[in-house]
């Protein structure tokens, strides 16, 4: 690598500490072990822009379980910004590593982190930079294995051919077992798709190859059958067990540029027991595995000796639900007081309001409080198995207003299966019991103006969801009901309304659900310029519209189509845990409006006869 | 606490917002006792000189913390020194007691030296009489202010300008301007200038080699 070249590069694009790495807890490590064997290299990309790969708790747990082998070196890269890729395609520069500036195409492995259906285009940019062939069809033994994880891999199709094998689920055991087992390979000296057969044995490893897919006349996805008889015949997603137990994140990478979360991480337990029919969240990463105060403590004051950060996030899918939190939080708020850290607890559900918690929070910082009620009506929120009621809220937000916030935002979600007009109406008049419950407080115990909003974004079905054959309402619906909600939410005062990009959801709805057919879209779009999709100012329409077009697909095929209950899926080969017949079961649930409780109050029989194996618990039919 | 340290080639790219929130985690993981201003979000008490452009190195720049109990210097730099990511080092500190007038206006001007290669080659001859030249009479820059970009004389702010060595590809070159809380003198538009006159394209890694303080009034 030309490092004067770069040096003139990087004085010609904003924000060059995006590309520049060198921070403080970066591991260094040489090209070889201590006895003279080379280490693998691997590059960890989160393909968005730095401000937003270091922010993901996912990645630096990665970052540091690979880096705790010997034999490994795992450096990171991210997506450059437009001015970046220019600039490095005029100086004929490749996209490189941060920790050693080393060109990517000279990796062993370069492993994508792929946390939302609109990071797809980064992906190729990052390849077609590093000069690496975008498909893997199209790649040879010289060039890296490229693999990819995180919550996309449920449906791993659009992207399948793209990708040497995905992994699915947890990554700190699989990541190491699939070292082992390319190490074997190595010393072996086997041929890439030999290393990928072998790997494709590590349960939750699925290699896409392996498969070949079919399409019926209907022009719908038929099945995707196994091109040899040793392919595995599902891939199971893989969980830590004990997150006592796990490799958290270690030595965090202090940035020096502001990044999105900018603090100490603390996850307290993953996966989320409420079952919210439209939340793959909630699906994918079942069960509930909760983490031990005293490891969540240990882990806070480990992190904020190495980082000198004077902020704490309690993470999780609904931190509310952590069996300890009363027990934490005055903990962790007592412990760091004098060192002035503040504490925010964002994912609080309403129902789990904590009145006394949020005092002494307040104590400290006041950060933002967001509610997600998610749909206007009772009768919409019993559909989608939200269990929380307008007095939930209200009392929620009234407890805000007591303690001295007034800026709420409220989160909801526009086309939900079962949706009318009246449901879209019910958001503005939640919005305007909010509004009144504020302002007819006394005004010398509220704050001074109400600061609410009102956010909605676009229903997208996910796979494994109890919503996964539902369709996405049109993207003219999709408007028409945002006018309907953002007429009705005139003159409520001290409330604004912000929604998102209607054209982005119905792209991400099709690349959540679509098969493999996708990917020549993807890389047309790609070479039409698409890039960064998830900027909505940067979004390229008529990118996306020509690929569509000379693939002879539609997006409207993938994402406004009912899928019927008895078709093949194209995600079939994926095995979540949770069951088909749970899922078929909360759909017919979701229309007949019965709220499915929490399975901490019941087991609801999610993983069938595999219960017992991976939640500890024996099926108890709901 | 006054501390002067360097900011090196590792770190040339973080901004002067970025640097500030550097030092401020460096000193809490170093933990020492910092005060805090008062109000709705405490911060620590640490107030800069001036700020480097983005992109150029320096040997010297200076930095201000209160401390809300005494330390030595040398307590100060063992302490803090542990916790810098490399390229920044702390290379004097003074406990400079506390009724003081502030940094930035204690600043008269600053030394530069920048290491030029050239697109194509000028003689050691031809830059010299380049810089005499630039030095004889106006150096009219388009200059960004307030009330938009105007033609500016930046031939007041400039001290010396005089080349180190120069081998025809590439030169040192050294520059001293006037630098303080009104502004100074940006060596990439001087050189700009000198490159202008010569006729040549080329490019820059400036390093501030120091600043000069007017120090009386510093100290209580």
């Amino acid at each position: 690598m030309d490092l004067n070249a770069l040096n003139e590069v990087l004085k010609t694009v904003e924000k060059p500490a995006r590309y520049t790495g060198g921070e403080l807890n970066m591991r260094v490590k040489g090209p070889v072990m201590p006895d003279g064997t080379p280490r693998f290299r691997f590059a960890l990309c989160f393909p968005d822009v730095y401000e937003i790969g270091m922010s993901h708790l996912g990645q630096r747990i990665v970052y540091n379980v690979l880096n705790e082998r010997a034999d490994t070196y795992c450096e990171r890269v991210y997506a450059p910004w437009f001015d970046m890729e220019e600039a490095l395609r005029k100086s004929g520069l490749p996209i490189y590593s941060l920790e050693t500036k080393t060109p990517i195409g000279e990796f062993d492995m370069v492993g994508f982190s792929l946390l939302y259906e609109m990071c797809y285009t980064n992906v190729l940019t990052v390849l077609d930079l590093a000069g690496i062939p975008l498909l893997a069809r199209d790649r040879g033994e010289e060039h890296p294995i490229i693999l990819a994880g995180g919550p996309c891999v449920c449906n791993p199709e659009p992207i399948a051919e793209v990708m040497d094998l995905m992994v699915f689920g947890d990554g700190e055991e699989v990541m190491n077992e699939l070292m082992d087992e390319y190490s074997r390979c190595r010393a072996q000296k086997l041929g890439k798709a030999e290393t990928l057969l072998r790997l494709s044995h590590i349960p939750g490893i699925y290699v896409p190859s392996l498969y070949e897919a079919e399409y019926g006349e209907d022009g719908n996805f038929k099945s995707l059958k196994k091109k040899r008889p040793d392919a595995p015949d599902k891939v199971e997603r893989r969980i830590v067990r004990d997150l006592d137990k796990a490799v958290y994140t270690g030595r965090l990478v202090v940035p020096y540029m502001s990044i999105v979360h900018d603090r100490v991480a603390l996850e307290v337990f993953r996966g989320c027991t409420r079952g919210c029919h439209f939340c793959q969240a909630g699906f994918i990463y079942r069960p509930v595995r909760e983490r031990e105060v005293g490891t969540v403590v240990e882990q806070a004051d480990a992190s904020l000796d190495c980082t000198g950060y004077d902020e704490i996030s309690v993470f999780s899918l609904s931190s509310g639900d952590y069996s300890h939190i009363h027990e934490l939080v005055p903990i962790i708020l007592d412990r760091y007081e004098k060192d002035r850290v503040s504490v925010s607890l964002p994912s609080l559900r309403i129902d789990s309001f904590l009145k006394d918690d949020l005092e002494k929070i307040q104590k400290v910082r006041k950060t933002g409080l967001t509610f997600a009620p998610e749909a206007g009506t009772q009768r919409l929120r019993d559909v989608i198995n939200k269990g929380v009621t307008e007095e939930d809220l209200l009392r929620s937000v009234h407890d805000a207003f007591v303690a001295g916030w007034h800026g709420v935002k409220l989160y909801f979600m526009i086309g939900l299966p079962t949706e009318t007009d009246e449901d879209i109406l019910g958001i503005a008049e939640l919005a305007r019991k909010v509004s009144r419950e504020f302002y007819s407080m006394p005004k010398e115990l509220r704050g001074k103006g109400l600061r609410c909003t009102v956010s909605a974004s676009t229903f997208v079905p996910k796979p494994f969801t109890p919503f996964q054959w539902e369709p996405q309402i049109e993207v003219s619906e999709v408007l028409r009901r945002q006018a309907l909600l953002r007429s009705a939410l005139k003159g409520i005062r001290g409330v604004e309304f912000s929604c998102h990009f209607s054209e982005t959801s119905r792209l991400e709805a099709a690349f959540a659900r679509g098969d493999r057919r996708l990917a020549s879209v993807l890389v047309s779009a790609y070479r039409h310029g698409a890039r960064l999709d998830s900027w909505d100012e940067h979004f390229k329409k008529d990118a996306w519209e020509a690929a569509f077009l000379e693939n002879g697909l539609t997006c409207e095929q993938f994402a406004n189509r009912r899928i019927a209950l008895d078709e093949p899926l194209p995600w079939e080969r994926m095995d979540a845990l949770v069951t088909d017949r749970y899922l078929k079961r909360e759909h017919e649930r979701a229309y007949a409006a019965p709220v499915t409780h929490d399975c901490r109050k019941g087991c609801n029989g999610c993983f069938g006869a595999r219960s017992q194996e991976f939640c500890g618990r024996k099926e108890e039919e709901a | 606490m006054l501390a002067v340290f360097t900011k090196g080639p590792e770190v040339r790219f973080v901004s002067h917002l970025d640097l500030q929130r550097l030092f401020q985690r460096a000193f809490r993981r170093a933990k020492l006792p910092l005060a805090y201003s008062q109000g709705f979000n405490p911060h620590p008490l640490v107030s800069f000189a001036t700020a480097l452009s983005v992109g150029m190195t320096s040997r010297g720049e200076y930095l201000d913390v209160t401390l809300t109990r005494e330390m030595t210097p040398e307590e100060f730099i063992s302490a803090v020194s542990a916790e810098l990511p490399k390229g920044v080092e702390i290379v004097r500190a003074a406990d400079m007691g506390e009724s003081r007038k502030s940094l930035t206006s204690a600043m008269r001007s600053a030394r530069y030296s920048s290491a030029v290669r050239f697109a194509e080659p000028v003689t050691k001859d031809a830059l010299e009489a380049a810089c005499r030249d630039l030095l004889s009479g106006e150096i009219v820059v388009m200059k960004k202010t307030k009330g938009g970009i105007k033609p500016t004389d930046i031939r007041p702010m400039v001290r010396e300008l005089g080349v180190e060595s120069a081998d025809g590809a590439s030169a040192v070159i050294s520059l001293c301007g006037v630098l303080s809380a009104e502004g100074g003198l940006n060596p990439d538009m001087l050189l700009g200038e000198l490159y202008k006159r010569l006729g040549v394209t080329a490019s820059a890694e400036t390093e501030r080699v120091e600043i000069e303080m007017d120090m009386s009034g510093l100290t209580a």
